[in-house]
């Protein structure tokens, strides 16, 4: 039986009706994103009917308490308000689940819970896990699932898990999790999440490339210097965060996953299809081209780590980040980090992907540019101050969304001087309505069994393979690159200035 | 004339005058998508169309050329406004957009499709929303050069002879010419809703055996019932056998019958009742008027399923909006033309 109804009405995969259960459902992560993404979709009419919401947690609460709780964050929070009417409604899906997650008792009782929802439903028995805990519980809420059969698909029907980040915090622990996975969900029913995916401009990515016949002749080495990400941001370890953030470091945190799937975006070869394993087979190659750093000489040359120290944001005087809440005073995990990439490729040899991400910087930008080659200096060469620079193309990712060209122009005059102009496109002014947000965009792909904007198991080994050494180099070697300092509310260490001066090159100012 | 017409100006100098709209304030954006264009033959549409331009142009950055025809005017004259819409956009910066205005007065042959067309901006689409009842302007040249065609179909005094003039020109255009009618935008949510409850293994179930539907709604929304209808037909694969004032019959693939009782009351929602069953199980979306969310429910033998969804807006200009939102060719409107045409009484062969 097929539903002819669904047929050329909305242009994506269909959401199968489901229940969804999360882990960790009194955490942060489900009150301020989850909970508010499935409403937002439940009033966008796309969540499908008969979606079931069951939140697991270890903490003593009702189903009344936990929807009072979940509704007054959604208040604030929900990107289209509140209604109280729709929420309601919604709310009556919404059911809580209170276990330990070790105790495999729990599970049971979630499996006889799950049955009989499906049985109210007349559904597919389709079953959504949504691992949002801390990480130390991923492998026991995994193994409890296994051990209560609510891995195994009911007869015409799908049993899936979306796991959040961090995927493992070295190669080693990333196998390990991928093969506790694994041994419990298929690959093909597995979603790791990267919320940077499920944005808009991450998603235009491959639309700019592939969709407009302009730029993708000029997507490669001959004609592309070399090419920059960054993600800035200018808070620090506010909130508490410094707990956690020690702990990782901005290229665990950030580079391993957000910034490296930028990149493979950028860098990837057109897809076969847009096929979930079409595109993730051309990612994954990425990943596996690039070349390693793997001995601490070739961090030193090719990484920037560093620390901030006393300085000032917005005015106002910061500590450094060993100063900070919660992190040690003798702290050697990095809260800047610059990494050159190279890829060897065809398409991209000789061609360097600096990939820079610092907290305390003076502002918070995520974006991507790609620098054109200067041209032929033959023909302007006799004119004052030449051509002034090479073209740029940026992607800004957030905030500001949009994409701009650089290129040079002739001043106004009798004689030919020049000045670099910029053409801007930008999401807000010609798009007035706002974006989804990732996790709405994201939820509905997992109902949909579209995998396209998860990163695969092999996408994420890979980016941990590159990620160790360089860890490795910094934390355990005899001959550790150093730690570098810069002021707060600067744009990063010299040592990173220098990385790229040494090559001719210097930093896209934001 | 009209303060939110802006500036009238001369008609051959409204490039030099929205020049200096932009000169004058230089920390606004000027942000165009499209060119929009709404014409009406309705005395006073100007400003009610500028209005809507205004709301419009709070998601839809675009240039917008306003025009309004009194044909029946004793000698031909023509008037231009020019003027800008702004809006804080994302609560960060203002984006503006252009707005131009004409009222034609007399002679109409040429003369509006010229005043468009010299205005254009260049390279972007043009979306062109005709207001009222399709007259002898909208001819071949006028929609060779639109990308989508926007009209609402519950405004026409004559839908069968009006379907039949857009069947044709989608056909002149090389079925370039997207149609869109906000009488098929109305059901969106409505069909949305029925998809969703089809999802249902149960109701799939039905749907084998479904032998009678219901549909109600406004009597001056007709046109909105039998297109839900007629999509209904298409999908489900239903053929249509005849019809009289309040019923409907289609023959399913296997010879079934089902019956369509169509129900008008003006206390009701434009679109108020969908319903489908085999006396058995029951898969109904519903709309109290004015209410903004629609009720979905499957009923079936010890199994039942209640939800709420967004209900379409009523407005013209909110349905303008969405509708220019989700975008597209409309594929699925022109699908269900074929059945639609049936149902009308007009010849539904279509080239493309």
């Amino acid at each position: 039986m097929s539903n002819p109804f669904r047929d050329d009405l909305v242009a994506r995969l269909r959401a199968d009706a489901c229940t969804v259960v999360i882990f960790g459902a009194t955490g942060d992560l489900n009150h301020r994103k989850l909970i508010p993404a499935l409403y937002n979709l439940a009033v966008d009419g796309e969540l499908p009917p008969g979606v079931r919401i069951v939140g697991f947690a270890r903490r003593d609460w009702s189903n009344e308490f936990f929807r009072e709780s979940l509704e007054k964050i959604n208040k604030e929070v929900s990107r289209s308000g509140h209604d109280p009417e729709v929420w309601a409604k919604f709310a009556e899906s919404i059911e809580y689940h209170c276990s330990e997650f070790t105790d495999q008792e729990g599970y049971k009782g979630l499996a006889e819970r799950l049955d009989a929802i499906d049985s109210e439903r007349g559904g597919k028995g389709n079953r959504l896990f949504y691992v949002a805990s801390a990480p130390e519980f991923f492998d026991d809420i995994l193994e409890s699932l296994k051990g209560a059969g609510l891995n195994e698909a009911k007869e015409g029907g799908w049993s899936r898990v979306i796991v959040e980040k961090p995927f493992g915090t070295d190669l080693a622990t990333a196998q390990h999790l991928n093969e506790v996975v694994n041994a419990t969900f298929q690959e093909k029913d597995t979603y790791r999440i990267d919320h940077y995916l499920g944005k808009e401009t991450a998603q235009n990515i491959m639309v700019l490339r592939f969709a407009n016949a302009i730029f993708e002749p000029l997507w490669n080495s001959s004609y592309v210097d070399h090419v920059q990400i960054t993600c800035a941001e200018h808070f620090g370890m506010e909130g508490g965060r410094g707990g956690y953030y020690d702990k990782s470091g901005a290229l665990r945190d950030m580079v391993q996953n957000h910034l490296l799937q930028l990149l493979s975006l950028v860098a990837m070869e057109p897809p076969t299809d847009l096929s979930a394993d079409g595109v993730r087979d051309e990612k994954v190659k990425v990943f596996r081209s690039m070349r390693q750093w793997d001995t601490p000489e070739k961090v030193a040359e090719n990484v920037v780590r560093g620390q901030y120290v006393k300085g000032y944001i917005n005015g106002e005087e910061v500590p450094g980040y060993r100063e900070e809440d919660r992190v040690n005073p003798e702290s050697e995990t990095e809260a800047y980090v610059a990494v050159k990439v190279m890829l060897d490729t065809w398409r991209w040899s000789g061609v360097p992907f600096y990939v820079r991400m610092g907290k305390r910087l003076p502002k918070k930008a995520t974006e991507i540019s790609i620098h054109f080659k200067d041209v032929p200096g033959v023909l302007f060469n006799a004119v004052p101050g030449g051509v002034p620079g090479a073209n740029v193309l940026v992607i800004r990712i957030q905030p500001d969304e949009g994409i701009s060209l650089r290129m040079n122009s002739k001043l106004p005059g009798a004689a030919v001087r020049m000045e670099p102009v910029k053409m801007d496109f930008h999401y807000s002014s010609s798009f007035g309505k706002s974006s989804p947000e990732a996790y709405e965009r994201l939820l509905l792909d997992a109902m949909a069994g579209d995998a396209t904007l998860f990163a695969r198991r092999d996408e994420v080994e890979e980016a941990w393979r590159f990620v160790d050494h360089i860890e490795r180099a910094w934390h355990e070697s005899d001959n550790k690159p150093p730690m570098t300092e810069f002021t707060a509310g600067s744009w990063g260490p010299k040592e990173a200035d220098e990385m790229l001066g040494r090559e001719g090159r210097e930093w896209r100012r934001l | 004339m009209s303060a939110n017409l802006g500036q009238p100006v001369e008609v051959g100098s409204i490039g030099k005058e929205l020049k200096k709209i932009w000169e004058a304030d230089e920390a606004a954006t000027n942000a165009s998508l499209m060119n929009f264009a709404i014409y009406s033959e309705q005395a006073g549409a100007l400003e009610e169309n500028s209005e809507a331009i205004f709301a419009l142009t709070r998601e839809h950055a675009c240039r917008a050329i306003l025009v309004e025809m009194q044909r029946d005017a004793p000698k031909s004259q023509i008037e231009a406004w020019v003027t800008a819409h702004c809006h804080l956009a994302h609560g960060r910066k203002t984006v503006c957009c252009e707005q131009l205005s004409f009222r034609l007065k007399g002679k109409a042959i040429g003369r509006m499709r010229n005043t468009l067309f010299s205005n254009l901006n260049s390279d972007l689409p043009l979306v062109f929303w005709w207001q009222g009842e399709l007259s002898d302007l909208f001819e071949e040249r006028l929609y060779r050069l639109t990308s989508r065609f926007i009209v609402d179909s519950a405004e026409w005094s004559d839908v069968p002879a009006g379907f039949a003039r857009l069947r044709d020109a989608v056909e002149d255009s090389r079925c370039q010419m997207a149609v869109q009618d906000l009488a098929w935008t109305r059901t969106y949510h409505f069909r949305l809703g029925i998809a969703g409850l089809f999802d249902d293994p149960l109701a799939q179930e039905m749907l084998e055996k479904v032998n009678s539907v219901k549909i109600a709604g406004q009597p001056g929304h007709w046109t909105s019932a039998w297109l839900t209808l007629a999509w209904l037909a298409t999908q489900a694969g239903w053929a249509f056998v005849s019809r009289d004032e309040t019923r409907f019959v289609f023959a399913a693939k296997d010879g079934r019958e089902i019956v369509v009782e169509w129900e008008t009351e003006e206390s009701y929602a434009p679109l108020s009742l969908v319903s489908l069953t085999d006396g058995k199980t029951t898969v109904e979306v519903s709309r109290k008027a004015a209410d903004s969310h629609l009720s979905l429910e499957l009923h079936a033998p010890h199994h039942s399923l209640s939800q709420v969804a967004p209900a379409d807006p009523d407005g013209k200009v909110e349905l303008v909006a969405e509708q220019l939102s989700r975008g597209g060719k409309n594929s699925l409107f022109r699908k269900i033309w074929p059945a639609f045409f049936d149902v009308l009484g007009i010849d539904g062969e279509q080239d493309c």
